[in-house]
C-alpha cells in the first residue's frame, strides 16, 4: 500500500514535470518572435512567397488561434506524438531516439568517471599521513577546487591540443560509440563534476571520520584505511548520491557545450540547433526528454540514498 | 595550518578583485577598449605585461577592468537565485503544508531542467545578451537554494530554543526575523560565495555557445572564448582570462567553505 | 596508495585506447578510389535539396550530386554544361535551350526537355518553399519542351542575368521522378546527374555520398573523363572552427571550410596543409548604412562615419595578413567590379568637421556627441551565424575608431532568428549582411528600391534602404539590356551611385576558403565557388 502511493506520487510528479515544461517552452518560443514558418520554409530570413507562408500555415495549424495550438501539442504529448520538426519534416520521437543513445551514454561514462575520480581523490586526500601526504593532500584540495570551476569548453580544447593535435593520441572529433573518439568527450565533462563530488565526499568523510561509530570501530583495531572504507565513506557518499541527480542534468547541460566542441551528435546539439532555428516541436520534445530523464535518475537516486542509509525509513509516503 | 594558509591567500585575492571592482583605474589606469592594432598579440613582455590580444588591446588592463562585468554578472545570477531561493524556501519552510507541498513541486519542475536548457529557452525568448545569461543562471541556481532554505528553516523552527520563544509569548514575524532569520541565512551565505564562481563558468558556456555579453566588453567569459580560437598560436590570450576566472571561483570556495565551517 | 591507484585508474584507458587507435603512415601517392572526408563549418542543410530554400551550405554539398544547365568560366564567360547552347530572340523574350543528349540522372530517368520544365515549375511552386532558386528565375514565365533536346524559356520581360542564375546550384537540374516522391524523400536524398550520390545521411554527423560510375563528364572544366576518381565522399559537420583544424591536423579528415585566419596563414609553403582560396562571387562583405532613419538620412554623417573607420591594419593583423581590402560593392571575381579607394580613406579632421556641420556639435560626459539630446547612436546586430570571430573583432576596432570621430556604436551578437528579427523590425543603422549571387545582378536584388519591400517573413534585401529613382533606372536598364556592353558600363555607373552615397563601407571579397590535407586535384566551380571533388585524390 505504502510502495503504491509511493510509486504513484512520483508518477504523478512525472507527469506534472511533462505538463509544466511542454507549457514552458510552448509559450516560451511563440513569445520569442521569430515565426515558425520561417523554420518550416527554410530557416531564418527565407524569402518565400506569401502563397507558401499561407500554406505551410494551415498545414502545420499555426493559423489556428494559438490556445487550439497550445491544446493540440499538449494532447500530442499525452498521446506521445511529439509531432514532425518543422525543419527537418520528420517525426520529433524519430529525432530524439537517433540522438539520445549518444548522449546518454556519454552522459552516463562522465558520470562513473566522476565517481571514479571524486572518490579517489577523497579518499587520497582523507587517508593522508605525515607531512608529505598532508602537502600532497592540500595541492589534491587545491585540484578539486580548480576542477570544479573549469568550463567545459576551455578544458576540451586544452585536451585536443594535447591529446589531440599534438600527441595524437585521439581523435579531435567523436560519433556514435567509438570508443576512442569517446575519451575526450567523456573527461572534459566529468572533471568539472568530479571536482564538485569530492569536495562533498571529503567534506562528509571529514565529519564522518571523527564520528563516534568511527572512533569505535578504530578502536578496536581496525585500520584506518579500512575503516574509511567500511565506514565513513558510507556516510561520505550520502551527500554526493543525493546530488547526483542534479550532477546528471548538468551533464546534460555540459552535453551541449561538449557535443559542439567535439562535433559530436546527439541530444545537445539537437537542442540548440532547434532552439535557434525556432523548431517548436523538437525543442518540446528535447526538453521533455531530458527533464523526465532526470526524474527517472532522481527516482533511482532515492533508491539508493535508502540503500546506504540505514536511517532513511523503507518508505517515506 | 594549510586551511588558514588558503583562507589568508583567498582573502587576498577577493581583496585584489574588489579593489578591481569598484576602482579598476588603481590598478589598470588605461583603456579597456583602446585599440592599437600594431600591437595585436603581442606576447606579454615589456609594454604589455600580460600581452596583448587580437585588437592589440592590453590584457592586465581588460581583466582588470572586466573584473566588475565579470563578478557582477556572477553575483547578479546568484542573487537572483538566492532571492527567488529565498522567497520559496520561507513560504515552504514557514507556510501552511499545503504551500510546502506546492513549492516542492515548483523547486521539482526547476530542478528538471538543466541550467544550459533553461539558457537556450530564455535566449531564444529574449535574445542572446548579458540579460539572458543572468536570469538563466539564476532561475537555474533558485532550486538549489530553495531546497537548503527549506530544510534549514524547518530544522531551526523546529529547534529548542524557537520553542521556548514561541513559548514565552513572543510573536510569529518577532520569532521569524528574531531567530529563525539569522540561523538560516548564515549557511546560505556559504553557499552562494560558492555558487558566484559557479554561476561565472555558466555565463561563459553561453559566450561559448554565441549566446552571452557583448562585445568589446572585457568580460571575463568573453574574453576567453574569443582567446580560444587562438589557442595554438597566442596561449596567453586564454590563459590570462582562464586565470582570473579559475583563481575568482577558487578564492570565494574557499572562503565560501570556510564560512561553512564556522556557521556548523 | 589509493594516490597510486588514483594514477593507474588515470593511465590504463588512456593507454588501452592509444594503442586502439594506431598510428598512419606518411607516403604521398595519389590513389584511385578510397574516401575522402570533408568537414565543413556551415550549418547543416535541413534539406538537401537546394531549391527548398535556398542556402550556402545547400550549393555546397548539393555540387557533388546536382549539375546546373550551365557553368561560367574564370573570366566570367558561360559554359555548356547539360545544355550545350543557348540562343535569344531579338526582343530578348524567347531562349532556346539545346540539351545535351543521352544523360540520365542518377536513378535512370532520361535528362530532357521535360525534365527541365519540371524543374523551373519546381522552383516556383510556393510549395517548395524556394527563395533564392524562386528569386533567380522571377522572370521565367514559362518552359516549353519543344522536343526531347530543345527547351524553349519565355520570358515576362528580358533577363540579361538569366544564364548566370541558372549557372547557380540553387537553379540545378534534379530527376523528375525524384521530386515527383514528394519533399520528404527529395529532401533526403535529391538525385541529380553530378558525380556522386546521396547515400546516406545521419543527421548532426555526416551525409555519405558514393561515387556515379556512370557520370556523363559534362563539368566544361572537368580534369579528366569519365567518373571520379575516389570512391566515396564523408561530408561531415564540426562546427567548432579550432576543432576542425584539429581534426584536419591530426588526419581525420582531408579537407575543411572555413579556416581560422592564424590557419590560413600556417598553410602553404612547407606545411602539409594547401590552401584554396576561391572568393564568393555576388556582393563583397561590406557594412551597410540604413540611409531611411537618422542619424545616417543625412549624408555627411554616413560620410563622417565611413572617414572615422580605420580598418586596413585591423585587416591585415585579425586575418594575419590572408585578406586584401576592397573598395567595392561586388566581389573582385566579379569582371564588372568597380572601385573607388579614394571615397574611404580614413581622415578624422573630415569627420569632425562633416559631424560639427551636419548639427552634431555637443558631446556628452562619455565622449558621444549629441544634438538636442540625443546620443548619435549607432545600432549594429552582429549576426554570430555569419559573420566569423575575426570578423567580429573587427567590428570591434570600427567601434573604437567612431568612437573618437563621436559615434557610440552598438554591436549586437544575434542569432539568426534575432538578426532577421532586428532588420525585419529597421532597429539598426548598420549592419553587414553577405550575400552571393553570380554576376552584377546582385546589385539590383540589394540597392533597387523593390528591395525594400519586406517579404512576408519581413525579410528585405536592401538594408541601406536606398530608394533613388536614378539608380532604380540605371539597374532596370541594366537588367533588360542585351548589349554586353552597355550592360557593363550601366553596372559600373550602378556601383559609383551606390559607392558615393555613402551607404557601404565596404570590406574584403566575402571569404571562402579551404584547407585540403592528403588529398589532391580538388577545384572549385567558377559560379558559386564550391568545391567540387571530380578531379580530387587522397594521397596515401
Amino acid at each position: 500500500m505504502a510502495w503504491l502511493r509511493w510509486a504513484l506520487a512520483r508518477i504523478g510528479s512525472a507527469l506534472l514535470v511533462a505538463w509544466v515544461v511542454a507549457t514552458v517552452v510552448f509559450f516560451a518560443l511563440r513569445a520569442a518572435g521569430g515565426d515558425p514558418t520561417e523554420a518550416i520554409l527554410g530557416g531564418p530570413g527565407s524569402q518565400a512567397g506569401p502563397e507558401a507562408v499561407a500554406a505551410a500555415r494551415a498545414e502545420y495549424g499555426l493559423d489556428r488561434p494559438l490556445v487550439v495550438q497550445y491544446l493540440t501539442q499538449l494532447w500530442r504529448v499525452l498521446t506521445f506524438d511529439l509531432g514532425d520538426s518543422y525543419a527537418r519534416r520528420v517525426p520529433v520521437g524519430d529525432l530524439l531516439a537517433e540522438q539520445l543513445p549518444g548522449t546518454f551514454l556519454l552522459a552516463v561514462l562522465a558520470l562513473v568517471l566522476a565517481w571514479v575520480l571524486a572518490l579517489a581523490v577523497a579518499t587520497a586526500a582523507v587517508g593522508a599521513r605525515g607531512p608529505v601526504g598532508r602537502a600532497c593532500a592540500a595541492v589534491l584540495r587545491g585540484v578539486e577546487v580548480v576542477a570544479a570551476v573549469v568550463p567545459h569548453f576551455w578544458l576540451g580544447a586544452v585536451l585536443i591540443l594535447v591529446f589531440s593535435t599534438t600527441l595524437g593520441w585521439f581523435p579531435a572529433t567523436s560519433s556514435g560509440s567509438d570508443p576512442a573518439g569517446l575519451v575526450l568527450p567523456t573527461v572534459t565533462l566529468a572533471v568539472p563534476v568530479a571536482g564538485f563530488l569530492g569536495q562533498l565526499i571529503r567534506d562528509a568523510v571529514l565529519e564522518a571520520e571523527t564520528a563516534p561509530f568511527a572512533v569505535t570501530a578504530r578502536a578496536r583495531g581496525g585500520s584506518a584505511v579500512g575503516v574509511l572504507w567500511r565506514h565513513s565513506l558510507r556516510h561520505g557518499v550520502l551527500p554526493a548520491v543525493a546530488l547526483s541527480g542534479w550532477a546528471f542534468g548538468s551533464l546534460l547541460s555540459g552535453a551541449v557545450v561538449v557535443e559542439t566542441l567535439f562535433g559530436r551528435p546527439g541530444l545537445g546539439r539537437l537542442l540548440l540547433d532547434a532552439t535557434l532555428s525556432r523548431d517548436v516541436p523538437v525543442v518540446i520534445g528535447a526538453v521533455l526528454v531530458v527533464a523526465l530523464a532526470y526524474v527517472v535518475v532522481m527516482l533511482v537516486v532515492d533508491l539508493l540514498e535508502r540503500v546506504l542509509d540505514p536511517r532513511v525509513p523503507e518508505v517515506v509516503a | 595550518m594549510t586551511g588558514r594558509v588558503s583562507t589568508a591567500l583567498s582573502t587576498a585575492v577577493v581583496a585584489l578583485i574588489a579593489v578591481a571592482v569598484v576602482w579598476p583605474g588603481l590598478l589598470a589606469p588605461g583603456d579597456p577598449t583602446a585599440v592599437d592594432p600594431l600591437s595585436a598579440f603581442a606576447s606579454p613582455g615589456p609594454g604589455h605585461w600580460l600581452g596583448a590580444d587580437e585588437s592589440g588591446r592590453d590584457l592586465w588592463t581588460r581583466v582588470v577592468h572586466g573584473a566588475a562585468a565579470s563578478v557582477g554578472i556572477g553575483a547578479a545570477a546568484t542573487g537572483i537565485g538566492v532571492g527567488a531561493g529565498l522567497v520559496l524556501g520561507l513560504a515552504a519552510g514557514l507556510g501552511p503544508r499545503w504551500l510546502d507541498a506546492a513549492v516542492g513541486r515548483v523547486i521539482e519542475v526547476l530542478f528538471a531542467l538543466p541550467t544550459l536548457v533553461l539558457a537556450l529557452l530564455l535566449v531564444a525568448v529574449q535574445g542572446a545578451g548579458v540579460r539572458s545569461s543572468v536570469l538563466a543562471v539564476g532561475a537555474a541556481t533558485a532550486p538549489g537554494y530553495a531546497r537548503i532554505l527549506r530544510a534549514r528553516v524547518r530544522t531551526v523552527a523546529a529547534s529548542g530554543y524557537v520553542e521556548a520563544a514561541r513559548l514565552e509569548g513572543h510573536g510569529r514575524v518577532r520569532v521569524v526575523v528574531r531567530h529563525v532569520l539569522p540561523n538560516t541565512l548564515w549557511p546560505l551565505v556559504s553557499v552562494a560565495t560558492l555558487g558566484i564562481g559557479q554561476a561565472v563558468v555558466w555565463v561563459c558556456a553561453l559566450s561559448f555557445l554565441g549566446l552571452g555579453a557583448l562585445p568589446p566588453s572585457p568580460e571575463w567569459g568573453a574574453m576567453l572564448n574569443a582567446g580560444r580560437l587562438y589557442l595554438d598560436s597566442a596561449w596567453w590570450l586564454t590563459v590570462v582570462p582562464g586565470t582570473a576566472i579559475t583563481l575568482t571561483a577558487a578564492a570565494l570556495t574557499v572562503l565560501g567553505r570556510r564560512i561553512g565551517r564556522v556557521s556548523a | 596508495m589509493a594516490r597510486q591507484s588514483l594514477v593507474a585508474l588515470a593511465v590504463v584507458p588512456v593507454l588501452l585506447v592509444a594503442a586502439c587507435s594506431g598510428a598512419t603512415s606518411e607516403d604521398a601517392t595519389p590513389q584511385d578510389g578510397g574516401t575522402l572526408v570533408y568537414a565543413t563549418g556551415d550549418a547543416e542543410p535541413t534539406c538537401l535539396d537546394p531549391h527548398v530554400g535556398g542556402n550556402y551550405p545547400q550549393a555546397l554539398i548539393s555540387t557533388q550530386y546536382l549539375e546546373p544547365l550551365v557553368g561560367r568560366s574564370e573570366d566570367g564567360t558561360i559554359l555548356p554544361w547539360l545544355a550545350s547552347a543557348w540562343e535569344v530572340s531579338d526582343d530578348g523574350l524567347t531562349w532556346d535551350f539545346t540539351l545535351e543528349n543521352g544523360v540520365t540522372f542518377t536513378d535512370g530517368t532520361p535528362f530532357d526537355a521535360d525534365a527541365v520544365r519540371v524543374n523551373i515549375e519546381h522552383l516556383q511552386d510556393p510549395d517548395t518553399g524556394s527563395s533564392t532558386g524562386y528569386l533567380a528565375v522571377q522572370k521565367v514565365a514559362s518552359v516549353e519542351a519543344v522536343d526531347a533536346t530543345h527547351a524553349r524559356f519565355h520570358l515576362t520581360e528580358p533577363d540579361s542575368a538569366l544564364l548566370e542564375s541558372l549557372s547557380q546550384q540553387w537553379t540545378a537540374m534534379e530527376s523528375p521522378a525524384g521530386i515527383e516522391r514528394g519533399m520528404d524523400a527529395n529532401c533526403a536524398a535529391p538525385v541529380g546527374t553530378g558525380p556522386f550520390v546521396v547515400d546516406s545521411w545521419t543527421p548532426q554527423q555526416q551525409v555519405d555520398l558514393v561515387r556515379n560510375d556512370d557520370y556523363a563528364g559534362l563539368d566544361p572544366e572537368a580534369g579528366h573523363d569519365g567518373p571520379a576518381y575516389v570512391e566515396q565522399i564523408v561530408w561531415r559537420f564540426i562546427p567548432d572552427a579550432a576543432t576542425r583544424y584539429a581534426a584536419l591536423r591530426s588526419g581525420e579528415v582531408q579537407m575543411i571550410d572555413n579556416p581560422q585566419p592564424d590557419a590560413v596563414a600556417a598553410a602553404g609553403g612547407d606545411s602539409d596543409i594547401a590552401l584554396i582560396d576561391a572568393p564568393r562571387p555576388g556582393a563583397s562583405n561590406r557594412i551597410e548604412l540604413n540611409a531611411a532613419q537618422a542619424p545616417f538620412d543625412d549624408i555627411r554623417v554616413r560620410e563622417a562615419f565611413v572617414r572615422s573607420a580605420d580598418i586596413d591594419a585591423g585587416i591585415d593583423t585579425l586575418f594575419a595578413g590572408t585578406v586584401q581590402r576592397s573598395s567595392s560593392v561586388l566581389s573582385s571575381v566579379e569582371p564588372d567590379v568597380y572601385s573607388e579607394p579614394d571615397l574611404f580613406t580614413v581622415d578624422l579632421d573630415r569627420a569632425n568637421e562633416l559631424l560639427d556641420e551636419a548639427g552634431w556639435t555637443e558631446r556628452d560626459a562619455d565622449g558621444y556627441r549629441t544634438k538636442d539630446g540625443e546620443r548619435l547612436t549607432v545600432r549594429f546586430p552582429v549576426s554570430t551565424n555569419q559573420s566569423v570571430a575575426a570578423e567580429q573583432s573587427l567590428f570591434e576596432q570600427i567601434q573604437a575608431g567612431a568612437k573618437q570621430a563621436g559615434f557610440d556604436v552598438v554591436l549586437t551578437p544575434l542569432d539568426l532568428s534575432g538578426w532577421y528579427a532586428a532588420l525585419g523590425a529597421h532597429e539598426y543603422e548598420a549592419v553587414s549582411a553577405p550575400y552571393t549571387k553570380v554576376g552584377p545582378d546582385v546589385l539590383r536584388i540589394l540597392y533597387h528600391s523593390d528591395g525594400t519591400v519586406p517579404a512576408p517573413s519581413g525579410y528585405f534585401a536592401n538594408h541601406a534602404e536606398l530608394t533613388d529613382p536614378a539608380l532604380d533606372d540605371l539597374l532596370d536598364r541594366a537588367a533588360t539590356t542585351s548589349d554586353a556592353d552597355e550592360r557593363s558600363e550601366l553596372y559600373q555607373q550602378a556601383q559609383q551611385t551606390i559607392l558615393e552615397s555613402y551607404t557601404v563601407l565596404p570590406l574584403y571579397d566575402q571569404l571562402n576558403r579551404f584547407l585540403v590535407r592528403d588529398a589532391e586535384g580538388v577545384r572549385t566551380l567558377n559560379t558559386v565557388a564550391t568545391p567540387t571533388f571530380l578531379d580530387a585524390r587522397v594521397l596515401s
